[in-house]
């Protein structure tokens, strides 16, 4: 069943296109997708994503058990950055600030992973709520925090960066554009209902599977171009990071899945939120927070070498482990 | 037409608003800003292309004082790119109406 699994997700036109715009990225071919395009399916995706999740949430309702979910994807994120930045620190050259940002991007989420796990999850045939998308915005930022308290922690509080202002780094934070545009959408979907996923379900929910292949087929061609670009910044044991750290992720959710007696097709999405770092919302945070952490290694170890990975090996595995914990 | 001094810096776009800030601080009366395609720097080439983060999106930002002015935010200007990717010039223009700076 794993194998099959495994099989059918790479095989899956959405992975195929993120394969081929690796491919055509490596290879120096001069394809690309217009900038702004690319931007403008980030949000069309985010808000698709959202409302979907709403839907979902307007016919489930809220309980103790969601809200247990919630806390302990919070949790997930405030605690993965303390592993990552131990693991960093004592098993490659980074330097402190690098790790910290590194880390920051592990505890973080990616909503690309996350859906393309769904996606996974349904070819499984197993059911899986709503409510998940809002764990997956609350994952966003928590990590942010845990990453600059480690960086800052037995460190003289340096002076502000000229020209910041108070309030700066907050507002990137809990404001920007992702985890606004997914939240809202989460919220326009609930209050909605099913009322609201009538009117939009042909431009949202129908279209989705098309413009997530045009959406990675982008990331494709970002990953390949990062990799090209960025690798010499990776020594082999930040990149073996880059392959375990996800498992490590994936292994604690599945703990706190088991404990919470969440049915497969959740716990496999919260595994995938735990194991994905993160490479929109984070990246523009560290370079506020931390602007001497150097991109081309969090950047490119983050979409360069864990989300290719999470998309061709991880998801299937985290779906089987969910069926096997889930028993 | 009048000496001025034109100050042009290069910087990552997430750097912008604290960019921004000291040169209004300093009372220069405007600039303006563009969005930088691609580029090479420390042994690497990038481009805006595929970065939906815009962490590595870099811009360009021009404005145009008086030599008090613009010697009034190189400091300032300085710190920051202590911080943050970049590259400032200036250089000696001629303008034609300097009141307006």
């Amino acid at each position: 069943m794993a194998l099959d699994l495994a099989i059918a997700t790479i095989l899956s036109p959405v992975v195929l296109f993120f394969v081929l715009g690796l491919a055509a990225a490596l290879a120096r071919s001069d394809m690309s997708i217009p900038e702004a395009f690319a931007k403008g399916i980030a949000i069309y995706l985010m808000m698709a994503i959202g409302l979907k999740g709403g839907f979902e949430m307007a016919k489930s309702g809220l309980n103790l058990e969601i809200v247990g979910v919630m806390v302990a994807g919070v949790l997930l994120s405030f605690t993965l950055p303390l592993i990552a930045f131990t693991l960093l620190r004592a098993t490659t050259r980074l330097e402190r600030i690098d790790a910290a940002a590194v880390a920051a991007h592990y505890g973080s989420i990616s909503i690309v992973t996350f859906v393309a796990a769904t996606q996974a999850v349904e070819l499984a045939g197993l059911p899986s709520s709503g409510y998940l998308v809002a764990v997956a915005a609350l994952m966003e930022t928590p990590a942010i925090i845990t990453a600059l308290l480690l960086y800052g922690r037995g460190r003289k509080k340096e002076a502000a960066v000229a020209g910041s202002q108070q309030g700066d780094l907050l507002r990137e934070v809990a404001l920007n554009a992702s985890v606004v545009v997914l939240v809202g959408a989460l919220i326009v979907g609930w209050i909605t209902g099913e009322r609201g996923e009538a009117q939009v379900t042909a431009f949202f929910l129908t279209p989705l599977q098309g413009v997530l292949c045009l959406f990675l087929l982008d990331m494709g061609l970002a990953a390949g171009r990062g990799l090209r670009q960025g690798w010499r910044a990776l020594q082999p044991a930040t990149i073996a990071f880059g392959i375990y750290m996800p498992l490590i992720g994936a292994g604690l959710a599945a703990l706190c899945a088991f404990v919470l007696g969440m049915p497969a097709g959740d716990a496999a999405l919260l595994i995938t939120l735990s194991a994905s770092a993160s490479y929109i919302a984070v990246p523009a945070a560290m370079r506020l927070a931390l602007p001497q952490a150097k991109p081309s290694i969090y950047l490119t170890l983050s979409l360069g070498v864990t989300f290719p990975f999470n998309l061709t090996i991880g998801i299937p595995t985290y779906v089987v482990l969910a069926g096997f914990i889930s028993g | 037409m009048a000496a001025m001094r034109r100050l042009e810096l290069i910087i990552e776009r997430m750097a912008l608003k604290r960019a921004g800030n000291i040169l209004e601080e300093a009372g220069l009366t405007g600039y303006t800003v563009t969005s930088a395609m691609a580029g090479y720097g420390r042994g690497q080439r990038w481009t805006r292309d595929g970065d939906l983060s815009t962490a590595q999106d870099m811009v360009v930002m021009v404005t145009i004082g008086d030599a008090e002015k613009i010697g009034r935010v190189l400091k300032d200007l300085h710190r920051l790119l202590d911080a943050h990717i970049g590259v400032l010039s200036v250089g000696e223009v001629e303008v034609l109406r300097p009141e307006r700076f």
